[in-house]
């Protein structure tokens, strides 16, 4: 593990705990460190990937650690440029401890051989893009987890809590449009180079294997979640629900059938 | 000096008491009291909930006396009770460290009938500020206020005490804005023109509401109290219009029938592209259909619930006054601490003065009777001043030592009482004027000042 990858993980952990202990204290000015902290810690991963050409053998970016980081990275920089307009710093609390986590697992198998994968530049187009799509379609499904708390808190009535300085459910609701229309539209770029990349290496556009059937059922509910919005077809709360289902589906697609593989 | 405080509150006296002994003006009762011997300063709180008054005294059983008679008499007007009772059974006293804490906790609204309600340190600097212009709060007073003040700072700052709204109309407000992230680009609709509807509509503008609508039954009604806020009056006739572009709705209406129901809110939800929509209904009988709230989007609150809410909120305010407490109880003992330094030293400075006095004067007397020359008088000047301050080096060393501790004004108490220091007759008072009136008072601000690392005035 790099010094670089060292600090981020532990700068990130550092910002979860921070964030969590803002939130049982309250305390904004910890949940604004905390934030700074997951910007900080953003900037040393990004220094990770800035230098990953000087490690020796290279890391490659398409070993599924490698993927899971780059894709919690997005998701970081989203939050921390998102938290410029609404007060998101309590996600930080999930944010930093994930983000940990996929940078420490990263680590360990840093500097694994990884098979070369034939196709020059695209695969590495499609896997930049797609796993972009991801972490900003991520924070799409995190906010509307919470969303489904707060509104399920609206609606029994509960006490109002200042204890846990939340978003508003209108702030959690905006956020999840801005990060599904930025995440589809950068994973269906993804998936356009993905299939480009197929038809370069095998000849054809649709392979039909189960990781590409499974992605395109994943993007289908994305695209008819997104088309139900933009027609006011669908309110907030089935939005957040469809976030949330849409992603972990998405995860499956992307990423369980592929470690299947 | 010591502080003394009398008063009656929600707690100790019924509305029909207090209101009795409530006064609009304190400022000629601050100058009475103050015009007395007895009494050095003082300041006076007279509000709906509480009325007591807070004075520095060098004869505490002479002020005592005097404040159970200002409340009789002045504060009273002399007449007796209406249930037969007597002042007595609903005034309450605190002395000396009691009294301080007690300001403390009535300044950090731990004491208040709605625990964490904001009025009421707005209510004590007024009565702070009236006595510094009556000229009846001097130095003692004004630093037990300062420091009032800032320990209910500490106590809004650092508890949840103060957060949690426990007026309906704020904790509609509150639920609000945990729908909306910004009220300002939000529109309201209020049904009804009574003061619910007013005192929710005047919490909604203070959190910089966008616009705002009135519907009522009487236009007229509806007019007059949209022209007071700045909003547009309508008919119930038009509520179908008004719906669709309403993001919050507060209803408060006579109506044995509910004014909103499911299916006027199905539809006013598909026409504002099912954007959530908050609900609150404060009528008894209730205005909108309680079925409403089963719909997507749509965030119903009657009377009950927001009640519920705001006990909820009073009952988790007053478990976080015992953090409350603790902060009264560290900048309490701070004060005291400050206190006593601040009697030590005049009382440090009074006991050295007595003895000094005393030595010279037996010294002189004794001198003149014996036939010494210039080296032996000062030989037994110097031993006479070794046997003094030999002997009054333990009891003033411990007399420093008490000032950082609770009980050292006791301690103070004590010294004076053994060494006679308040006794005009006792031997070599001839130097206590310097410790009385306008000497005094000069004495105490340069203790002041040098206490606070300041220059005196």
């Amino acid at each position: 593990m790099t010094w670089f990858l060292q600090a981020s993980a532990a700068v990130y952990l550092a910002s979860g705990l921070g964030a969590l202990l803002g939130l049982l204290l309250p305390s904004a000015r910890l949940l604004r460190g905390a934030t700074s902290g997951l910007a900080l810690g953003a900037v040393l991963q990004g220094l990770v990937f800035a230098t990953l050409h000087e490690r020796s053998p290279v890391p490659s970016l398409t070993d599924l650690p490698q993927i899971i980081a780059f894709m919690v990275w997005i998701s970081a920089i989203g939050l921390v440029v998102l938290n410029f307009r609404f007060r998101l710093g309590g996600l930080v609390a999930v944010m930093g401890p994930v983000a940990f986590l996929a940078v420490f697992v990263s680590g360990l198998n840093w500097g694994g051989n990884s098979p070369p994968i034939s196709g020059g530049s695209l695969p590495h187009i499609h896997i930049l893009l797609s796993s972009s799509g991801l972490g900003l379609l991520g924070i799409c499904g995190l906010v509307g987890f919470f969303y489904l708390l707060e509104h399920r808190r609206l609606k029994r009535k509960r006490p109002v809590s200042r204890r846990f300085q939340w978003p508003s459910l209108e702030a959690l609701d905006q956020v999840g449009i801005v990060c599904l229309v930025i995440g589809f539209t950068l994973l269906s770029l993804g998936l356009l180079t993905g299939a480009a990349w197929v038809r370069d290496s095998q000849g054809q556009l649709w392979t039909g294997s189960s990781h590409a059937m499974w992605t395109l059922v994943a993007w289908l509910i994305y695209a008819g979640l997104l088309g139900l919005r933009i027609l006011g077809r669908q309110g907030a709360r089935q939005a957040a629900a469809t976030a949330v289902g849409g992603f972990l589906f998405l995860l499956f697609a992307v990423l369980g059938v592929g470690a299947f593989q | 000096m010591r502080i003394l405080l009398v008063g009656m509150s929600h707690k100790s006296a019924s509305v029909e008491i207090r209101e009795r002994y409530a006064v609009d003006e304190v400022g000629p009762i601050l100058a009475k009291l103050t015009d007395l011997d007895e009494i050095d300063e003082a300041v006076a709180i007279s509000t709906c909930n509480r009325v007591e008054i807070v004075v520095s005294t060098r004869q505490m059983e002479a002020a005592r006396h005097t404040l159970y008679q200002c409340f009789h008499a002045d504060l009273g007007g002399g007449a007796s009770l209406p249930d037969g009772s007597h002042l007595d059974d609903h005034v309450y006293e605190y002395f000396d460290q009691d009294a301080v804490t007690h300001v403390f906790r009535v300044a950090s609204s731990i004491d208040s009938m709605v625990v964490g309600e904001p009025q009421i340190l707005g209510q004590m600097k007024d009565a702070y500020r009236d006595a510094r212009e009556t000229g009846s709060c001097g130095p003692l007073l004004s630093r037990l206020y300062q420091r009032a003040f800032a320990t209910a700072k500490r106590v809004k700052n650092e508890t949840l005490v103060a957060r949690r709204p426990v007026s309906v109309a704020r904790v509609a407000v509150e639920l609000a804005r945990q729908i909306f992230e910004d009220l300002q680009t939000k529109q309201a609709l209020m049904i009804g023109a009574g003061e619910m509807i007013e005192a929710s509509l005047f919490a909604l503008r203070r959190q910089g509401l966008g616009g705002c609508r009135v519907a009522n039954r009487t236009r007229s009604n509806a007019s007059e109290l949209a022209a007071r806020f700045g909003a547009d009056a309508h008919g119930l006739g038009d509520l179908d219009q008004l719906l669709s572009d309403s993001d919050i709705v507060l209803s408060c209406i006579g109506s044995t029938e509910f004014i909103l129901d499911a299916d006027r809110l199905s539809q006013a939800m598909a026409e504002r592209r099912r954007r959530p929509i908050f609900l609150i209904d404060m009528g008894v009988p209730r205005n909108i259909d309680p079925d409403v709230d089963s719909l997507e989007n749509v965030y119903l609150y009657d009377i009950d619930d927001l009640q519920q809410v705001a006990q909820s909120n009073e009952a988790e305010r007053q478990r976080e006054s015992q953090d409350a407490e603790r902060i009264v109880l560290e900048e309490q003992e701070r004060f005291v601490g400050w206190m006593v330094a601040l009697q030590s030293v005049p009382t440090i400075q009074h006991l050295r003065a007595r003895a000094e006095s005393i030595r010279i004067s037996e010294l002189e007397r004794s001198l003149s009777r014996m036939d010494l020359d210039e080296s032996e008088r000062d030989h037994v000047d110097g031993l006479t001043r070794s046997i003094v301050n030999k002997l009054l080096h333990p009891p003033l060393s411990r007399l420093k030592a008490q000032t950082d501790r609770e009980e050292g004004l006791a301690v103070l108490e004590e010294a004076r009482a053994l060494f006679a220091l308040d006794d005009e007759t006792a031997p070599g008072s001839e130097v206590d004027e310097v410790y009385r009136g306008d000497e005094s008072e000069r004495a105490l601000k340069e203790t002041l000042a040098s206490l606070d690392g300041e220059e005196p005035e």
